[in-house]
């Protein structure tokens, strides 16, 4: 009786040589959708806290208040009495501003009553105090 | 005499590796990239007061006044409270009567995490009509 010879299975194989493609463009991706943030002038170090809730970014405005009472937005140093007329040109920009207060640590609270007082007057009444999450 | 000429070998780069490097990259740029997300305690303030304002006068029973010293050290309707019994104090307080609302009353010249601090113990603690104010 004559054999039939199995003829070999051919192998299975995963084409890689498109891998390469698919990581690179990937990493492109990433490289270009990354957005560093500038450096700031003002060193903030922010409180820390446990009930935090997550800010809207497309609404923030944000305010940073350092040690010695130095009041920075949008990298543009202002004094307190002049708060009252950016924020209202920011509400007019956007209804639904949040201030966030990125404050130091230890700045005097009376520095941010006056800073609140001017939002007040502003009628930009949505504030946020920024802080860490308490490990 | 013709002589038939050898065919020279062709010059290839390897490129197997290729996809090793790319991925090496992505995923040192995956790992490496750090969101800059906005956390923070949220507060609505009080419409400025105007002429026209309506003064509500408010039941003793239902306003409790939180005092912040330039120190650091709290007070709770006359009773000086530590930071950690702050918490329960405020949620029995809360749990006892839903419409109380509480003044947090910060000396000028205290640290703003002292008042980041407490405002975060009243969040935990439930409270939802916090009133800022200082001397």
């Amino acid at each position: 009786m004559a054999k039939i010879k199995k003829s070999p299975r051919p192998q299975a194989e995963i084409p890689t040589a498109s891998m390469s493609d698919i990581a690179f463009l990937l990493l492109i991706f990433f490289i270009v959708s990354t957005v560093f943030v500038k450096g700031k002038v003002i060193k903030v170090a922010m409180p820390k806290a446990e009930s935090i809730d997550k800010i809207p970014r497309s609404h923030a405005v944000t305010l940073y208040v350092d040690k010695v009472g130095n009041i920075t937005v949008d990298d543009y140093s202002i004094q307190i009495p002049q708060v009252e007329m950016v924020m209202i040109k920011k509400l007019q920009q956007d209804f639904n501003m949040i201030t966030c207060f990125r404050t130091d640590r230890e700045t005097s609270y009376g520095v941010m009553a006056d800073i609140m007082n001017q939002l007040r007057k502003a009628n930009a009444l949505r504030v946020s105090f920024e802080a860490k999450r308490k490990l | 005499m013709l002589r038939p000429r050898k065919k020279r070998a062709m010059g290839g780069i390897p490129t197997a590796s290729m996809s090793d490097v790319a991925f090496l990259l992505l995923i040192f740029f995956l790992s490496t990239t750090k969101f800059d997300m906005k956390y923070g305690l949220g507060l609505v303030l009080p419409a400025p007061t105007t002429e026209e304002t309506v003064k509500v006068k408010l039941k003793d029973d239902n306003l409790t006044k939180i005092l912040i010293n330039k120190d650091g050290l709290v007070q709770v309707n006359e009773s000086i409270v530590p930071l950690e019994q702050l918490q329960e104090k405020i949620s029995a307080m809360v749990k006892k009567n839903p419409d109380m609302v509480i003044m947090l009353k910060t000396d000028r010249q205290s640290n703003y995490n002292n008042m980041i601090n407490v405002l975060d113990q009243l969040r935990l603690a439930g409270a939802e009509k916090i009133n800022l104010s200082t001397n």
